[in-house]
């Protein structure tokens, strides 16, 4: 295969992509309605009337002067050290950060604890982020990892927002390539195309890289906002910057550009039983169901939308992609087109 | 060299074309005549390795069709005017022949130039930046000439090229065809168009699923029709009939209308003792002619016979 001939289509398709506004309103008003538009309809009504936070982290003024990783202390004083997988016992600690540490037997003030167990201390005006306390009291302190119900739903809802991202460049692909395709036909400008010294997999490639790089491009840029909206609205609730967390950076980086290739080979065979463009899109938007399906089931707690089965969704749709890959290349021949292609 | 050995395609159980051979030389211009459905864009396309041949084969330059490893390197070597234009209409004119330059590997230090020249030898330079989708069908035409043109292809094959085109911009086409004869090109024209195919043409194919005939307006002519000369009279008398067809070479002749139409094997050679014979019975001659049948009369002829 030879990459510049399908990158000469790319870039012809480029130049009618600037001239098609139904392609250009895609571009810009989906990203528009997904990425700011949604969330913010989304997310602003729960903020407004969600309870004032009380569970800010506790500006605790920590001045770290030291750090220490992975070692035994026990039986004497800390203060302004930042220890990392630490055992920590009989210890009296102040203004100190812990991560991934284990604190048996102690007394600690005015710190930070994160990831860290704490066993038969005292833990006195501290944050606690996902830290586990057993026999101890944790006067004037602030359990930051741990989420309420109401916070547990809130992330729910900011993670199904994800799905407007798988989505974005699904859809965006069934307009452009029911111009690309259907209005290639109707225009019957494929024979000519189909008589250059070009491949089929060289002429399918141009149109697929076409189509997938503004769609991605544009889903990738769109987060930018989201992030900023989604956060903004959310940190007064949790306290907390949730965005961009690994369900997102799986979901948009690698979930969304699969889907997107779904989206565009699906269109490929579409285009080869319609000869109308709204047609083609109208059935085309089909490719968004197993994607709408996916985060349904998250929502009704099916399935928790977590980091693998972001991986393992993911993986399923490359699977997909592949086997429609192959029957795209079949569809998409000189031969077919020609003769089958109506 | 274009050739086709026993071509051949079904499409779903329907016979398009069958058992179609013949040769066209570097140079030469050959038209395919035959009505729709006949086959003729059916074995356009074969030539063109666009899609595969059922039965036999055929050959563009030596290399064979069926190969697939062959089918780049054929398209390479070939232009094509399809029945439609198919222009990218929001692109300009330009714009178009650029994408096809590229595509057909037209070297850069070459390109712009190309595409220049072509626009100006067509005529349309000075819209170049126009999208041709507000050309008139006539212009499209003309770039679609220039982008089947655009790589200096020797092999050009053209799908009724003046189709649905007004008289003007058909005697455009017809005459940038004619250039590209005398340049040298062999040139490979479907048609409906007689008058365009014997003007352009050296050798017709007719062709109606199978291939009916094929050779120059002459030799068809005298292959269905005979030679024949018609000699002009004051006046016709039956002795005239008797005394010609004891003539030697004279095969047949038959009275018309102040007429008699003789039936001979070689006109040229004939005409002079038919003259001298019908001028010692007293004839008084008007004029003498050789009767020439049109393409018109040997499509039709042949139409009818393969009914």
């Amino acid at each position: 295969m030879r990459f510049e001939k399908s990158w000469i289509i790319v870039r012809k398709e480029f130049s009618e992509f600037r001239k098609n506004k139904y392609i250009l309103y895609s571009l810009f008003l989906m990203p528009i309605l997904m990425a700011v538009v949604l969330p913010t309809v989304y997310l602003v009504p729960i903020s407004t009337f969600a309870t004032p936070p009380a569970n800010h982290p506790l500006d605790l003024g920590i001045s770290i002067v030291q750090e220490l990783q992975g070692s035994n202390l026990s039986n004497g004083t800390a203060e302004n050290i930042r220890f990392f997988n630490t055992n920590l016992d009989n210890m009296i600690v102040y203004k100190c950060e812990f991560f991934n540490c284990s604190i048996v037997n102690s007394v600690v003030r005015d710190s930070n604890l994160t990831s860290s167990t704490i066993t038969n201390s005292v833990v006195e005006h501290s944050n606690l982020r996902f830290s586990a306390t057993t026999d101890s009291s944790t006067p004037g302190s602030l359990f930051l990892g741990s989420q309420s119900e109401s916070e547990k739903y809130l992330v729910l809802i900011i993670d199904s927002l994800l799905m407007f991202f798988v989505l974005i460049p699904a859809i965006i692909p069934t307009v452009i390539a029911s111009y690309s395709f259907v209005g290639e036909k109707l225009n019957k400008s494929l024979e000519p195309l189909l008589a250059t010294p070009t491949s089929d997999t060289e002429l399918l490639m141009g149109k697929t890289l076409a189509i997938f790089i503004p769609s991605v491009l544009v889903t990738w840029i769109s987060l930018l906002p989201a992030v900023i909206i989604v956060d903004l609205v959310t940190y007064p609730i949790l306290g907390y910057y949730i965005l961009p967390n690994m369900i997102w950076i799986i979901g948009v980086f690698f979930v969304a550009p699969l889907f997107c290739i779904l989206s565009v080979l699906v269109n490929v065979i579409i285009s080869a039983r319609v000869s109308d463009v709204r047609t083609s899109q109208q059935i085309g938007s089909i490719v968004v169901l197993p994607a709408i399906a996916f985060f349904i089931v998250a929502l009704a707690g099916i399935v928790v939308l977590n980091e693998v089965y972001m991986l393992l969704f993911g993986t399923a749709i490359l699977a997909i992609d592949l086997v429609v890959f192959y029957v795209a290349l079949r569809v998409f021949q000189r031969e077919e087109i020609l003769v089958k292609w109506k | 060299m274009i050739e086709t050995q026993h071509l051949g395609r079904v499409f779903d159980g329907t016979v398009a074309v069958e058992d179609v051979s013949f040769s066209i030389k570097d140079g030469e211009a050959f038209a395919f005549l035959g009505p729709n459905g006949a086959g003729k864009t059916t074995t356009v396309r074969m030539l063109c390795c666009l899609i595969g041949a059922t039965t036999g084969t055929g050959f563009i330059d030596g290399l064979d069709i069926r190969e697939k490893s062959n089918h780049i390197k054929i398209r390479s070597m070939i232009g094509l005017l399809p029945e439609n234009p198919g222009m990218y209409e929001s692109l300009s004119a330009h714009r178009n022949l650029d994408f096809y330059a590229r595509l057909y590997g037209v070297p850069e230090s070459e390109r712009e130039a190309r595409i220049s020249e072509m626009l100006k030898r067509l005529g349309i330079y000075e819209r170049r930046n126009d999208a041709v989708g507000k050309f008139s069908k006539g212009m499209k035409q003309k770039i679609a000439i220039a982008r089947a043109l655009m790589h200096e292809p020797s092999y050009i094959f053209l799908d009724e090229p003046t189709a649905a085109l007004d008289p003007e911009a058909a005697l455009t086409v017809r005459n940038f065809l004619m250039e590209l004869k005398k340049e040298g090109r062999t040139i490979f024209l479907n048609t409906h168009n007689l008058d365009e195919a014997q003007r352009v043409c050296d050798r017709i194919g007719v062709l109606k699923t199978r291939l009916l005939a094929t050779g120059t307006p002459d030799e068809l002519s005298s292959r269905f029709f005979g030679k024949s000369t018609v000699v002009g009279l004051k006046e016709t008398n039956p002795d005239y009939l008797l005394a010609l067809r004891q003539l030697p070479g004279v095969l047949d002749a038959k009275i018309g209308d102040k007429c008699i139409l003789i039936s001979v094997a070689d006109p040229a050679s004939q005409n002079p003792s038919i003259i001298s014979t019908l001028v010692a019975k007293g004839a008084q001659i008007e004029y003498v002619q050789e009767v020439k049948h049109g393409l018109e009369d040997i499509y039709l002829k042949l139409m009818g016979d393969s009914k």
